[in-house]
């Protein structure tokens, strides 16, 4: 993929992530861009690091699970620019006429659900959520009332009495959000 | 039109007769010298000029118009000739030296017993009397559900005015109109506004912001154009046969084409459109009144200038004034919000006046706008949009409940007004009809409108994630009604000026009426017939809440990846400011980053220890004291459903109107319940009042959406008070009662004090029972055929009431006093019915009940020895889930466990059932969990049958069963206090312990 020595792609992997995305060359050329930026080694892939960099994403609560999406793809500890695009295009607005397998509702669903799930057993167990809420609520709120809300959230999605969240009752869970609108960015359409 | 309306009509017409002599009255005395002058003074009722010299109130521009403007009045001459002249006139020459500081000049005063003094009062009563009486038409409407169905009420308001305004009018009474742009502007709008912006879904509004400016800002500035510039070209060609300048056109058309927030609420809070269409629209109506004030008043300028003296620079201050008036504004309100926020954080010791402020802050925006010429409309939103977020996590829960209802009462209180004195408004004799003007202003207004959203959305969709759809701009181009701030921006403009004033009026009165009562009526048959989404209103899970942010901090994350600065980036950085430097100063006890998790997981809890207090209070076995709420809440979750809509199985078995059943809860399930009512009060705050749920109609708030404020350590405090205190109190009464229960016919399980103490009507019953030599074990099969006797025929209401009506003269002839009613055939079939008798009747034992033991589940489970048994052959702390399960899903195996105990349970419920005539309905319901033991006992041929018989229950008639049911028990339940329950609990739990 990107390549070491040069900035440019080249037509045939524009067109081969462009198939493997739906983004469109402009898309592709402006978030190369925007990789090569973000790889400050110049070797043509993006360690955690570099993710962190970013001053926004190392103060999100978030921004250690969501540059994590980006690895667990890879398998490694470098992302290519490929992979990088994948990640991205399941952010991608849903368009009726012309479906694709990675912004699909289920994927972006799939995404969120892979936020909690730490240890990748495709459920979330009160632990991995009570994880996330102390990144996303912070230190002022007192311990016992995180396990409540936590012990709660559960209870309420939990559908086969198994103290965890699948999947399925995950989606159960936000059948009423509007999930492809929520988790579209305008300017990856 | 029904009877409520005319009423209204008459009295306000005979009100407003009285006040018409009185105003004669109130020229008349005054001193020579200002007789005169009353030819400017005011007409309008609301208006009080009576406290100002007359010559003070040039300097007010809205008093010195009418209703059509300004109109010139004379003393005028038939005051005479009314009934009660002479009365009044007495009456008011007796008041008038007390008014006045003449008073020395009269000579003998006697003293008055009684006397009028109407005068003194006519300004305030008036207006007290306006609103009363556009209230009562409110209510008339909505008790003629046909009438409120096909209009808007909008328009029946209009209508009501009209009438009141013909009646007005053929009574020669002079023209009293209420609306004049002052009263308007500054009364009546503000509280419309303010209920607006403080109620305003923040988030919507501002992800759709864009769009919004969009359309208020190009949209009203297109239109105004437009419309001005093609009635100034029609005008050219001699349509209308009058002089039209440029310059007042586009004065008119700048008023005309501004969307009218006011009727865009009325109608679109009765269309229930979803809620991008609803914001877009409403937003525009907002903020588009910077732009409509602008525009106002720079072609106002403009022409009272004359076209000659316009110079470019005046133009470009007028854009200039644009800017500072719509960013003036924005800032006054979003600086007093941020005020208010402050003040109310220190509110902590004097609770009662917090709705004080946010009220008189929110208006002193407004007002501190309009001092500096800025959009009062935008400050008023603006502060209530940003006070919200901090006013709420510093006020009390009363608090917020006041704050809440005052603005909805409020606001709704001056819409009414504003479309009835429009409706008042409209009849007079000073009107110029020019039809082609008319008619071509309403062609324009419409043509352009829909010109406009049509191009405007064609260029908001190239940024909008959310494609505005056909459906969709058809709605917003349709819903651009015009209202009464049009007409009371036509009433401002001076005649002087603008010759054509008159004309404009008349005109803006059209066009108001085209699109309340035309597009307003046809609105709604519209958005159903083009299937536009509706919204749904709900609050959000506690799934829904924290996936929901978890999605933004993704987005947020993401979009920083890309590196594209979007929404999620803006609203996330404004929040970590928001957090980290805003709401420690203005919020009093800040808690954290997420206080939208937090409070809407304190109202979902509450919200389920309600739920969970009135249904289910006693299925759960043994709660061990350790486990937390989400325990129990897991439990319960288990049986399906969660949220909302419980299932019909789990509601069936849910209530018990057949109080007396509570007389047999033995003391040990009593005892769980206490536990489980411990954990309930310990983790959350005592369960207000019950207010009958179902009986809301969509005129009340619902208390559930108030609570959100939780207070631990005062509710504890008083509970181990009482509970120390009752728990002397019982032992005494227990020694008291130790010889009564020998008597019980139930030996194997022991009763303790509390239990006894509740229990006579229980006891008394099996004393009966022993004299006619049946006991509970020998009987068993008697009694298991009696019970799906009376289930078989719950159908027919005659059958059952038989064995009450023969029982209950045997009671009575013990010489209790039971208080056990005779349920006649009415009662029977109309089960809400008692709920009178517990009401009117005496301080009844019942009282002495916690609220949460009178539930259904008893009768099916807790049968106390089926308790006490069950508690010898299994050990006591099993799995909470396990029992759960087992109780809720009436399977036929986990009750195995049971039967032993079942038998002696139903014994006792057949006696209850016999005594008490339950209703039909709850005993098909009360026998359906039990249906699994009796199989077991071997009599499954009648079970079965009575299975089918059941089963047959569709939703709906379970739905109107429970229904029925709810009532009685609502009025019942709400009878126990808190503390009453506590203290049975608690004392209950202790004797347990020395038992």
């Amino acid at each position: 993929m990107g390549n070491r020595s040069s900035l440019l792609l080249r037509e045939e992997e524009i067109a081969q992530i462009q198939e493997a995305t739906g983004f469109t060359p402009n898309q592709i050329e402006r978030l190369y861009s925007r990789f090569t930026s973000l790889d400050r080694g110049d070797c043509g892939t993006l360690s955690r690091e570099d993710f962190l960099r970013i001053p926004e994403l190392a103060i999100n609560p978030l921004g250690e699970r969501i540059v994590n999406a980006f690895f667990e793809e890879s398998g490694n500890d470098r992302v290519n620019f490929l992979q990088f695009m994948q990640v991205l295009a399941h952010f991608r607005p849903v368009k009726k006429n012309n479906p694709n397998r990675l912004n699909s509702r289920q994927e972006k669903l799939k995404f969120a659900f892979k936020m909690y799930d730490l240890d990748n057993d495709d459920l979330i167990s009160k632990d991995e959520l009570l994880a996330i809420l102390h990144m996303m609520v912070g230190a002022n709120i007192s311990e016992e009332q995180l396990t409540s809300i936590a012990e709660r959230t559960i209870v309420e999605a939990d559908e086969n009495g198994d103290g965890m969240i699948s999947f399925e009752e995950f989606c159960k869970a936000l059948e009423r959000t509007d999930v492809e609108q929520k988790m579209s960015i305008r300017f990856l359409s | 039109m029904d009877f409520n309306l005319l009423t209204a009509i008459i009295c306000l017409f005979s009100i407003n007769l009285v006040h018409v002599d009185a105003s004669s009255y109130e020229v008349k005395q005054e001193p020579p010298g200002h007789v005169d002058t009353g030819e400017n003074s005011m007409h309008g009722p609301i208006v009080d000029n009576q406290d100002l010299p007359t010559d003070l109130q040039k300097p007010y521009p809205g008093k010195s118009f009418g209703p059509m403007g300004p109109i010139e009045r004379t003393v005028s001459d038939d005051i005479a000739g009314r009934g009660n002249d002479e009365n009044l006139k007495g009456v008011v020459k007796d008041g008038y030296p007390v008014l006045s500081s003449t008073s020395s000049t009269k000579p003998l005063r006697e003293y008055e017993v009684l006397s009028v003094e109407f005068q003194r009062v006519e300004t305030p009563f008036i207006i007290g009397i306006w609103i009363f009486f556009a209230s009562l038409a409110k209510i008339g409407f909505h008790m003629t559900p046909k009438l409120s169905k096909i209009f808007p009420e909008s328009c029946l308001l209009i209508v009501v005015g009209v009438v009141v305004g013909v009646l007005l009018f053929q009574a020669d009474s002079v023209h009293v109109s209420p609306l004049t742009p002052d009263t308007f502007f500054l009364y009546m709008l503000p509280p419309i506004i303010l209920d607006a912006g403080y109620f305003m879904p923040n988030r919507l509004f501002f992800d759709h912001l864009g769009t919004i400016l969009l359309f208020a800002v190009l949209g009203t500035i297109f239109n105004t154009l437009s419309i001005g510039a093609s009635l100034w070209v029609l005008g050219k060609s001699g349509l209308f046969r009058c002089e039209t300048p440029l310059l007042d056109m586009f004065l008119f058309s700048a008023l005309i084409s501004a969307v009218d927030p006011v009727a865009v609420l009325a109608v679109f809070e009765e269309i229930h459109v979803n809620e991008i269409l609803y914001i877009v629209v409403f937003g525009e109506s907002l903020l588009n009144d910077a732009v409509t004030v602008v525009l106002y008043h720079m072609f106002e300028t403009y022409s009272e200038m004359g076209p000659s003296r316009i110079t470019y620079t005046d133009i470009l201050s007028g854009l200039a004034s644009f800017v500072v008036v719509a960013i003036g504004g924005t800032i006054i309100g979003v600086i007093w919000g941020f005020a208010t926020g402050f003040v109310t954080r220190f509110t902590d010791e004097v609770r009662v006046i917090e709705p004080i402020f946010i009220f008189v802050m929110a208006y002193l925006a407004y007002l501190n706008a309009e001092i500096f010429h800025m959009s009062g409309i935008l400050a008023i939103t603006f502060c209530g949009i940003t006070m919200k977020n901090y006013v709420e996590a510093n006020i009390s829960h009363k608090s917020h409940t006041t704050v809440k209802y005052t603005m909805k009462m409020l606001s709704s209180s001056s819409e009414t007004i504003i479309f009835m004195f429009l409706g008042v408004a409209t009849v007079n004799n000073a009107h110029v009809w020019n039809t082609w003007f008319v008619l071509m202003t309403i062609f324009f207004c419409s043509v352009y409108r829909i010109i406009g959203v049509i191009v405007l959305t064609a260029l908001a969709n190239q940024f909008r994630l959310h494609k505005l759809d056909k459906v969709e701009k058809f709605v917003m181009s349709y819903g651009g009604l015009r209202g009464a701030v049009a007409f009371a921006l036509v009433l401002l403009i001076d005649p002087k000026h603008v010759p054509l004033q008159p004309m404009f009026v008349t005109t803006t009165i059209a066009v108001i009426y085209f699109t309340v009562f035309i597009q307003g009526i046809t609105i709604k048959p519209l958005v159903k017939i083009l299937n536009v989404k509706r919204a749904e209103k709900r609050k959000p899970t506690m799934n829904e809440r924290i996936h929901e942010r978890i999605m933004d901090h993704i987005m947020a994350g993401i979009e920083d990846i890309v590196g594209k600065h979007g929404n999620y980036h803006v609203r996330d950085k404004f929040k970590r400011f928001d957090n980290k430097f805003i709401r420690p100063f203005l919020v009093r006890d800040h808690r954290g980053a997420e206080p939208k998790i937090l409070e809407t997981y304190s109202k979902l809890a509450m919200k389920d220890a309600l739920d969970y207090i009135r249904r289910n209070a006693s299925t759960i076995g043994n709660i061990s004291g350790t486990e937390s709420m989400s325990a129990i809440f897991r439990n319960y979750s288990n049986t399906g459903q969660f949220n909302g809509s419980p299932s019909c199985s789990q509601l069936e078995s849910g209530w018990n109107i057949d109080l007396q059943e509570l007389e047999y809860n033995p003391s040990k399930r009593d005892l769980t319940d206490a536990r489980i009512h411990h954990l309930l009060a310990e983790e959350l705050c005592k369960p207000y009042k019950r207010h009958r749920r179902l009986s809301y109609s969509r005129h009340a708030v619902n208390d559930r959406d108030l609570s959100t404020q939780v207070n631990y350590k005062m509710h504890m405090n008083i509970r181990r008070m009482m509970g120390e205190h009752k728990h002397r109190h019982k032992r005494s009464k227990k020694l008291a009662k130790d010889g009564k229960q020998n008597h019980v016919s139930f030996p194997e399980f022991q009763q303790n004090g509390s239990t006894k103490l509740f229990s006579q009507d229980y006891m008394n019953d099996v004393l009966f029972e022993s004299e006619n030599g049946e006991t509970g074990k020998p009987n068993k099969e008697d009694w298991e055929s009696a019970i799906t006797f009376t289930a078989r025929t719950s159908d027919s209401g005659n059958q059952e009431t038989q064995p009450s009506l023969v029982r209950i003269p045997q009671r009575e002839s013990e010489g209790e006093c039971f208080r056990v009613t005779t349920p006649t055939a009415t009662e029977t079939m109309l089960p809400w019915k008692r709920e009178d008798d517990y009401d009117s009747g005496k301080p009844i034992q019942q009282n002495e009940f916690p609220a949460w033991c009178s539930n259904k589940e008893y009768l099916a489970y807790s049968s106390p020895s089926a308790t006490f048994l069950g508690g010898i052959e299994q050990p006591k702390f099993q799995s909470v889930i396990g029992l759960f399960r087992r109780d809720s899903a009436t399977s036929p195996s986990g009750i195995g466990s049971q039967d032993g105990e079942e038998d002696s349970d139903k014994s006792r419920t057949l006696q209850n059932e016999q005594n008490y005539s339950p209703l039909r309905d709850s005993e098909t319901s009360r026998r359906s969990p039990r249906r699994g033991s009796m199989m077991e006992l071997g009599s499954i041929d009648s079970i079965s049958k009575e299975k089918s018989n059941n089963g047959s229950h569709s939703l709906p008639e379970c739905w109107n069963a429970q229904r029925l049911r709810l009532t009685p028990f609502a009025s019942s339940s709400k009878k126990p206090s808190l503390s009453t329950a506590l203290i049975t609990s608690s004392s209950e739990s202790s004797d347990f312990e020395e038992d």
